[in-house]
């Protein structure tokens, strides 16, 4: 047993995607089964396969997706944002606002949301890399300033994207066109360039480096406090990158909303196999978590159970993975 | 002559691959101040943790009061009357004077903290001390001096018997020593035996004795302090036999080029007013004790830590060195005593470690990296350098101190620092790597490189240095040419007391 895991190991696939990665696309295959085994039992014959369903939970993958894969470098310099959830929501209601109310013309509104976002994030790497301030509080309180700054902005009222009006409704086709979900696309290719970024270029390599020994990185004559900053700004601009691919799947926001989908995108993030610690990350990891999560909601959903089971889960999962983590470091040492 | 009531003989430690302590003997009288001195690692610090029970001996005896004891924990070290007051204070700075004193025994009124009572007997404590300190005020409040007064209070009340201080002067202004020591000779009168560890040699002559000087791990013997002299005692703590071959004369050109002048460079409290030139081929040594301020020269210099005031010239040109990336660009390279810490990142491979201060003249286009370019260099250094790795993917972390040594020289050559400063470079490394990281030194300077380093190691000063600067308490107090330098000399100016 023992033997075969090892030979499995080497694979090359294996080595290439990494076991967890590995591991993680069979639990996918594992649950997409257990929840088409189980809906029929549990609902009466209504059955979990169905296209509407796999674009439903393609539509939750999405935004968890571009939220988790922004969190992914900040939790790769070390650090963690838990206003992601709010800002987005913050970015959707005052694009949306501007959009109806004012009738801004809608890629401006796209600029607008996105542009929220990273202002956002400058704001949270500005006080985390330059003012020294703990991710965490830095977070926390960004994450009241967002909810209040688009309560504010929409009067408390909730905003609701034009759906029908197909001049200013477009928008939706970055979501799915035609029954094909371009989304999913989209996704994709945002997703490898982070990779790129993360990966490939120095600013990515200094992020890695310094979530590992910002102290080390210092003192070779690296500036990283701006490399810490820009890990912030890229996981603002996600989050408002996000918020379209919100309202484009649901089109209606709340004000004072938005927390619940921070542990959502950093368990995406976690379970995929970037360190709490930093210094390591995993792009592939992130954008899987997100299916799973996506595809965790939908079974639950589709079973029967209320929406706070997810949270439960969600909850647990945090632990287990963090956990997992730090056993395997620790075996390391 | 007053009764003894500590004797510890024949002390043997030793930790993998080193023999801490080889046979080591030493005797507290009641009544008598006792200097221990010796070199940095000369074993010190060792002995006094072998008996206060951090440490537990391999062989040897300790007699208190007449009776072996083996303390298992500082504890119970503590609770038979043998207390330490450290060099770095273990105070909690926001509770009062009387909480930390009755720390973790506090006096209770049913569930509740009784503080009148701590204060009370606090003040009792500070009178019979005849020191005047308020039990209530809060300790970060008082000065460093007060401070130290309340962690011999807090020994008091422990009714210790045997107080070992490990340079309690380090961090004290005069006024505060004056105290000190009028302290000190009260706890003489009143029949303590006490330690008194410290590098100041005009103190010891002040306040002890007798002195007991340590070398290499070794007991090389104890003095009557009234009967020697300073020069006596330097000789026991030098005193050893070089079998490495030190260098008669420098090879440095009297007419080389200066690459970096520094001058009047100020710091905090521990950079004060050094002034210093570095030749173009040379290795100029930074000697001195522990906390003499050689580190945080460097840290000064490389922009790692804010300086107050002073000018840097770089091969004559005037340089505003703010960070460590100002330093970089400058050509200055800085190789860290705690390399784990400040020089390598452990979790990333030999690489990425190699490539991390010039990262951006690895890049294709758009700032993506050209991993094979910067494959390529990294191999060459391992080449070069004779690295021990299995290939350049290795994480760092499984290299060991010499290789990880070797990664963060090759970081600053790839990076073409003229100027490297390295500090303490044989530290954690074993002997063989040392002296592969000397030759790779020589070739250094040799290529027309220049060198900075600190050593706390007299034999490697004298070794490597063309010239030798000794520096004590944030201050240059000697400069040499190598072929001047002697241990005595530079032990001399190492603790030499400068009046602030």
């Amino acid at each position: 047993m023992k033997e075969a895991l090892r030979k499995f190991k080497n694979l090359k696939f294996v080595r290439v995607v990494g076991f967890n990665r590995v591991v993680l696309i069979l639990i996918i295959f594992l649950m997409y089964g257990l929840f088409t085994l189980l809906t029929p039992i549990l609902r009466n014959g209504s059955s979990f396969v169905n296209y509407n369903r796999i674009m439903s939970a393609f539509n939750y993958a999405y935004f968890i997706g571009f939220l988790g894969l922004g969190v992914t470098f900040v939790i790769a310099t070390g650090g963690i944002d838990f206003s992601i959830g709010p800002v987005m929501f913050c970015s959707a209601l005052i694009s949306g606002y501007c959009l109806t109310t004012f009738n801004l013309p809608l890629w401006l509104c796209i600029l607008i949301s996105i542009a929220v976002g990273s202002i956002f994030g400058s704001v949270g790497g500005y006080f985390v890399a330059y003012r020294h301030l703990p991710s965490f509080i830095t977070s926390l309180a960004l994450m009241q300033v967002a909810k209040g700054v688009g309560s504010i902005f929409t009067k408390t009222q909730s905003v609701t994207w034009p759906s029908d009006n197909p001049s200013i409704s477009w928008y939706r086709d970055l979501v799915k066109w035609n029954n094909f979900p371009t989304g999913f696309v989209i996704f994709l290719i945002v997703a490898a360039i982070c990779a790129v970024i993360l990966f490939r270029t120095t600013a990515g390599r200094y992020m890695l480096c310094l979530g590992s020994n910002k102290e080390a990185v210092r003192l070779s004559g690296v500036d990283t406090r701006k490399w810490e900053m820009l890990a912030y700004i890229l996981c603002g601009t996600l989050a408002g990158i996000a918020a379209i691919f919100y309202v484009g799947a649901y089109t209606t926001v709340q004000p004072g909303l938005g927390d619940t989908f921070n542990n959502e995108a950093i368990a995406a993030c976690v379970m995929g196999g970037t360190s709490m610690a930093g210094g390591s990350a995993s792009i592939l990891g992130t954008v899987i978590g997100a299916i799973i999560v996506a595809l965790m909601q939908e079974g639950i959903l589709a079973m029967g159970f209320t929406i706070s089971y997810q949270y439960v889960l969600t909850g647990l999962i945090v632990l287990c993975a963090v956990t997992a983590d730090i056993t395997s470091r620790k075996r390391k040492n | 002559m007053n009764e003894v009531i500590l004797t510890m003989e024949g002390i043997d430690k030793s930790f993998p691959g080193v023999h801490a302590l080889d046979h080591v003997s030493l005797e507290v009288r009641r009544g008598e101040v006792h200097a221990l001195m010796g070199e940095n690692g000369a074993g010190k610090s060792t002995l006094m943790k072998v008996l206060t029970g951090i440490y537990t001996k391999d062989s040897g005896t300790i007699l208190y009061e007449g009776r072996e004891v083996c303390f298992a924990s500082p504890r119970e070290a503590q609770a038979a009357g043998i207390v330490i007051v450290h060099q770095e204070l273990n105070m909690m700075g926001h509770l009062t004077v009387a909480q930390n004193i009755f720390i973790g025994r506090e006096f209770k009124k049913g569930l509740l903290i009784d503080d009148a009572r701590m204060n009370e007997e606090a003040r009792k404590l500070f009178r019979q001390l005849n020191i005047d300190i308020d039990p209530r005020e809060t300790m970060s409040r008082l000065t460093v001096g007060k401070q130290q007064m309340c962690e011999i209070a807090k020994a008091i009340s422990h009714e210790a018997k045997v107080i070992v201080f490990d340079e309690p002067s380090a961090a004290l202004t005069d006024a505060e020593i004056d105290q000190l020591f009028r302290i000190i000779r009260d706890l003489r009168a009143k029949e303590y035996g006490i330690v008194y560890i410290s590098h100041r040699m005009d103190e010891i002559k002040k306040i002890t004795d007798r002195v007991t000087v340590m070398r290499d791990g070794q007991t090389v013997g104890t003095l009557v302090t009234a009967k020697c002299t300073k020069d006596d005692i330097i000789h026991m703590m030098v005193g050893r036999v070089i079998y490495e071959e030190p260098k008669t004369q420098s090879r440095v050109p009297k007419d080389a080029p200066v690459v970096l002048k520094v001058e009047h460079l100020n710091a905090g409290r521990m950079v004060r007013d050094v002034s210093f030139e570095l030749r173009k081929g040379e290795i100029l040594g930074f000697s001195g004790l522990m906390g003499a301020g050689r580190t945080e020269t460097a840290r000064a210099l490389f922009g790692a830590d804010p300086k107050d005031s002073g000018d840097v010239y770089v091969e004559g040109k005037k340089v505003n060195i703010q960070s460590p990336q100002d330093a970089v660009y400058e050509g200055i390279g800085y190789l860290s005593e705690d390399r784990k810490r400040y020089g390598v990142v452990l979790q990333k491979n030999v690489t990425e470690n190699s490539t991390l201060a010039c990262l951006h003249d690895y890049i294709k286009y758009a700032n993506i990296i050209d991993d094979a370019e910067e494959r390529k260099i990294t191999q060459k250094l391992v080449d070069m350098l004779k690295t021990k790795t299995p290939s350049v993917d290795q994480l760092v972390t499984n290299l060991s101190g010499g290789n990880q040594q070797k990664v963060v020289v090759a970081k600053w050559l790839i990076s073409n620092s003229k100027i490297l400063i390295f500090d303490e470079p044989t530290r954690g490394i074993d002997v063989g790597a040392k002296q592969e990281i000397y030759e790779l030194m020589n070739r250094l300077v040799q290529e027309g490189r220049s060198i900075i380093m600190i050593s706390s190691e007299m034999p490697e000063i004298l070794r490597m240095s063309d010239r030798v600067i000794v520096m004590c308490e944030g201050k240059k107090t000697a400069e040499f040419d190598v072929s001047e330098a002697t241990q005595e000399k530079i032990m001399n100016a190492a603790t030499r007391e400068i009046s602030v």
